[in-house]
């Protein structure tokens, strides 16, 4: 396998908060792989995921992102599907040494983010914090409308490519 | 992961809510009769202790929020304590963790 190897975990569930956990405990196991060490071939060594029952959350990077899908997930069974169960979603997470992009789409009625304005958090709102939640915790969020209606996000291990352009040498 | 919670009362009087697991949109609704209860009986002063919760989203914050504020409009006070990990950068990045006194 070459060293750039991404590996690409898909995975479709039925859209109901029931399933969220499995969605969850799925990228969880997708962050772990993020910056894990790889033979010189490009693999990873032993089985590609973690022995812990309980969702471990201690990492940062990996409670982040789950807190992303989470809400994204919500989204589209509750308002998506209207809570019906009926429909799917299907999650696509490619894994790369520095970074997780997951996509997530579904058939469910589409979503208009223009309804949806930032919430004004000084006025401790109980409705609305979802995609903020989502928007904040990954580097890049971006949305499609469909069908099928496809959301993008994308997080990096490491942020200091950011806070630190290359223009500017240490 | 399912939601566990329990409330107990101080000798000064002081409820401690105490949440374990998951608090979502799957697990919020199970704290709805306790979070009126609490508010039936007026209580001044609820202290949520979060040291067990592994997991929050937007409709578990949008519960305590709903708690922190009927309490509030009667003259009570809802602090959190013991927040970690996920729940307590959740509570950060919604810049509710100088409200609550996290």
């Amino acid at each position: 396998m070459a060293m750039d190897q991404r590996p690409v975990i898909r995975l479709s569930l039925p859209a109901e908060l029931r399933f969220r956990d499995v969605a969850m405990r799925a990228v969880a196991e997708a962050c772990r792989l993020v910056g894990r060490p790889r033979t010189a071939e490009g693999s990873f060594t032993g089985s590609a995921a973690s022995t812990t029952q309980r969702l471990d959350l201690s990492d940062r990077f990996a409670a982040e992102m789950v807190s992303a899908v989470s809400e994204i997930f919500n989204n589209i069974a509750i308002h998506g599907y209207g809570g019906s169960g009926a429909g799917e979603i299907a999650m696509e997470m490619t894994v790369a040494p520095d970074h997780l992009a997951i996509q997530i789409s579904d058939h469910g009625t589409a979503f208009d983010p223009s309804q949806v304005p930032d919430p004004e958090l000084d006025s401790l709102p109980e409705g609305g914090m979802g995609i903020h939640i989502a928007k904040a915790c990954v580097d890049e969020l971006d949305y499609t409308p469909g069908p099928p209606n496809v959301w993008r996000m994308i997080k990096f291990r490491k942020q200091a490519r950011r806070s630190r352009p290359a223009s500017h040498p240490l | 992961m399912p939601l566990t919670h329990s409330t107990e009362e101080t000798a000064d009087g002081i409820v401690i809510l105490k949440l374990a697991g998951t608090l979502d949109a799957m697990t919020a609704a199970e704290l709805t009769p306790t979070i009126n209860r609490l508010v039936e009986e007026k209580r001044m002063k609820i202290v949520v202790d979060l040291q067990g919760l592994d997991l929050i989203d937007s409709s578990g914050v949008a519960a305590i929020v709903a708690l922190y504020k009927r309490t509030r409009s009667s003259g009570g006070r809802v602090t959190v304590t013991g927040a970690r990990d996920q729940p307590l950068a959740i509570f950060k990045l919604l810049r509710m963790d100088r409200v609550f006194a996290l």
